[in-house]
């Protein structure tokens, strides 16, 4: 509480003139930023330099020794990279770029981390604030254009803001349901001293922002009623499981109550593949029983979810027959798309140890062996075939493959398209945090700086990418930062010389009217060598097993390009703007 | 198509204004008028913003997403019958030597507006009211002849005996009275 009274005083007095004692001097904003990062245990910053925020960079040179910077080379790279390295290790990802361009840049990694929940701070330098507004060199208004994609953000301009401020940034970006924060600094503020010592006082709570976190107990007793009555219950989890670090408690919840459940793409590996509850994961290209059994249920318990029309297809023929359980930190997502019966306001970790007590011991082997049932379908009609091993090479036998190889046990992050599709549907995920991509936004370009920010925010885990043709030209240039900063990070391009899933709409929905899919390449192995990575390609079946062996085996940076089946489709899959009873599994 | 009034009650900081206007461009919501100002709490604003819209659900989503921004503390959304509201307006209305005079029994007693100006020929009225009511007395002045005309947004204090500071966080009841 006493901080905002704080901010409140300080708008009253005007910064006291400086009282530098002989000997002594105040840090100067961009010092204080850095002594802000150390407070909050950031050991790891992604950035580019540039004018705006040259001051910063200089303060920077005196804390090398403590702050690990990766110079991406392209502000995008930065924002993903960061993404990558929240995302896997749970903490917040920090990015440091100059004004203008460096800030438009990384507009996309904001905007893909707001829609998934990724808490990034991300620290934009600025033109001294007597030029803010006059068009000055590489000036963008860096608030007006990252207001509708961000979780918050505050232009400083005066360095004695900068402690108070970015304790409320890294507060907001992690609480609640995470985001990014844009930190909008200008170039006097960094350089200008501060007025008095500096004091970091951590940010636990705010007036006007304070997220929920234990839940009311009269919700998770209404739901635990719901829970205890249905006859055929089924659960949906998300992303917010793994961002709650609520894995064990979820596990213990399917284990006492014996409810089958599915994940979400997002939600993937928070529950282990293999586990006799676990029934796939649902979605537009999910698996078959997950998707058909929302139809089928009699409660739905959601649990850090939010009805994306991803995974809804059509939502006013999502589950209509069911009873909606749904267990979400964010308020605005309660009856977003989906009217819930019994909402859980709330982190889904204290929601789920809350429920724990409450619900019955149950026995639903009957209901699971329906889901069961479905999976001999999908079997029979798409995973026979994924597999088949005929013809030339598909994406499903590079990952089935890479899973066996890896004991499902690796950090896999996948772009966006086919290749992302195929992967959630055969990488058996052991180990949480496993699964990195990018949902909401659908950012391509997304993988090569994730996969090396995870491998930074994991550095003992083996970081596979899994990338498309198409994808990995967006983002190519990073390549140069996995060199330069010797990650050991794996990257496989499954290569069918197409835009996959738009050339597979184009054949199914347009006709085969193949409108602009095909892609000339360049020799990606070449261009990688270039960059200082080896690789190699594996166009027969024969040697894929030697060329995963190959990769996964290199102490370095690795590409493997596998040139795959060109015109394979992805099945199952519920048509956009349609019900899941609408499956195609052919 | 329902008028609803929405309650913003904020922390007075740069660009807010944006931060919420955004969110009913997004939705592609129209705003018919708005209107801020302090509250009674120093370091507290208030946003009073109509809106029409056929959709309560829809409303209350935005309602729900408003509140989504940090520096908001609470939103409430209001029909009608819920406040106690008016706007205010002013009328510049020529009064040419030799024209007609201006009847001020009726526009007070009748009209409940006021002559705040007198001009050499011109005056200016002020009137408070809903808007129904001040078209009323537009279209009763406009023989006159309208040089100008502007009406506020709205403002409103809903109809329940509880003050703002009981829907806030507690801490800001330590917060000082405003002036």
């Amino acid at each position: 509480m006493g901080n905002l009274l704080e901010i409140e005083l300080k708008q009253e007095t005007l910064p006291a003139p400086a009282q530098e004692k002989e000997g002594h001097t105040f840090l100067s904003g961009a010092q204080a930023m850095m002594e802000c990062l150390l407070a909050e245990s950031v050991d790891t910053i992604f950035g580019y330099p540039g004018g705006a925020i040259m001051p910063t960079y200089d303060a920077l040179y005196d804390y090398i020794d403590r702050i690990n910077h990766i110079l991406v080379r392209h502000e995008q790279g930065a924002g993903h990279a960061a993404q990558g390295f929240a995302r896997v290790s749970g903490r917040t990802g920090v990015c440091l770029v100059t004004s203008g361009p460096g800030g438009t840049n990384l507009i996309t990694p904001i905007a893909d981390a707001i829609i998934d929940c990724t808490p990034l701070v991300c620290i934009v330098g600025q033109v001294k604030s007597n030029l803010l507004g006059t068009d000055a060199f590489q000036e963008t208004d860096m608030i007006g254009v990252t207001t509708p994609v961000c979780k918050w953000n505050y232009q400083i301009i005066d360095p004695n803001e900068v402690p108070e401020i970015m304790a409320k940034a890294f507060f907001i970006a992690k609480s609640g349901k995470p985001g990014p924060v844009v930190i909008d600094f200008t170039r006097d503020s960094q350089a200008a001293k501060m007025t008095k010592p500096f004091v970091y006082k951590k940010v636990e709570k705010m007036v006007s922002y304070n997220p929920r976190v234990v839940p009311k107990q009269e919700q998770i007793e209404k739901a635990a009623e719901l829970i205890n009555k249905a006859k055929r219950p089924y659960i949906l989890f998300g992303h917010g499981v793994l961002i709650a670090d609520a894995v064990q408690e979820l596990l213990d919840f399917v284990e006492k109550t014996d409810i089958p459940c599915a994940s979400t793409l997002l939600g993937l590996s928070a529950m282990p593949n293999n586990h006799p509850n676990y029934m796939g994961w649902l979605g537009m290209h999910g698996m078959y029983s997950p998707n058909v059994m929302t139809d089928e249920c009699d409660i739905l318990i959601a649990v850090g979810m939010r009805f994306d029309d991803r995974v809804t297809g059509d939502s006013t023929k999502f589950a209509p027959q069911a009873r909606i359980i749904h267990i979400e930190i964010d308020p605005s997502e309660v009856d977003k798309i989906k009217k819930a019966e019994a909402p859980v306001i709330g982190d889904a970790k204290e929601a789920l140890k809350m429920l724990m007590p409450l619900v019955k011991k149950g026995d639903f082997t009957g209901w699971k062996n329906e889901f069961r049932k479905l999976d001999v379908k999908e079997y029979d009609k798409v995973t026979l075939r994924d597999l088949s091993q005929e013809g030339k090479i598909k994406m499903a036998e590079v990952v089935a493959l890479l899973s066996d190889k890896t004991n499902g046990e690796a950090c896999i992050v996948v772009d966006v398209g086919q290749h992302q599709m195929v992967t959630a549907r055969y990488y058996q995920f052991k180990k949480a945090n496993s699964f990195i991509a990018s949902g909401g936004l659908g950012t391509m370009g997304f993988a090569i700086p994730a996969s090396f920010g995870a491998k930074v925010g994991a550095p003992d885990r083996e970081v596979v990418g899994i990338i498309g043709d198409g994808c990995f030209q967006m983002t190519i240039q990073e390549l140069g930062t996995i060199a330069q900063s010797g990650l050991a990070v794996k990257m496989i391009i499954l290569n069918n010389n197409f835009l996959g899933m738009v050339r597979q709409w184009q054949q199914l929905f347009y006709d085969n009217r193949y409108s602009f899919v095909e892609l000339q390449n360049p020799d990606f192995i070449t261009i990688a060598r270039g960059f200082g990575i080896d690789g190699h390609t594996c166009s027969e079946r024969e040697n894929l097993s030697d060329s995963l062996d190959k990769m996964l085996d290199s102490k370095k940076a690795y590409l493997l390009e596998v040139i795959v089946e060109k015109e394979e489709n992805v099945f199952p899959m519920v048509p956009a703007g349609t019900s899941v009873s609408e499956i195609r599994l052919e | 198509m329902t008028t609803y009034t929405i309650c913003v009650f904020t922390e007075n900081s740069i660009g807010l204004l944006n931060k919420i206007t955004i969110i009913f461009t997004r939705r592609r919501i129209n705003i018919e008028s708005l209107t801020v100002s302090e509250t009674e709490r120093k370091g507290i604003s208030r946003f009073t913003i109509v809106i029409k819209h056929e959709k309560r659900e829809a409303v209350e989503k935005l309602v729900r997403q408003i509140r989504k921004i940090i520096e908001v503390l609470a939103v409430f959304g209001y029909l009608n019958e819920d406040i106690v509201y008016n706007e205010i307006a002013l009328y510049k209305i020529s009064t040419p030597l030799n024209g007609k005079s201006v009847d001020v029994e009726t526009i007070n007693k009748i009209y409940k507006a006021w002559v705040v100006y007198w001009g050499l020929d011109y005056v200016v009225i002020e009137k408070t009211g809903t808007e129904t009511e001040i078209f009323d007395f537009f279209r009763y002045i406009k023989p006159h002849g309208i040089i100008e005309f502007v009406r506020s947004g709205r403002v409103a204090v809903c109809k329940t005996p509880q003050g703002l500071i009981e829907y806030l966080p507690e801490e800001i009841t330590e917060w000082e009275y405003y002036l």
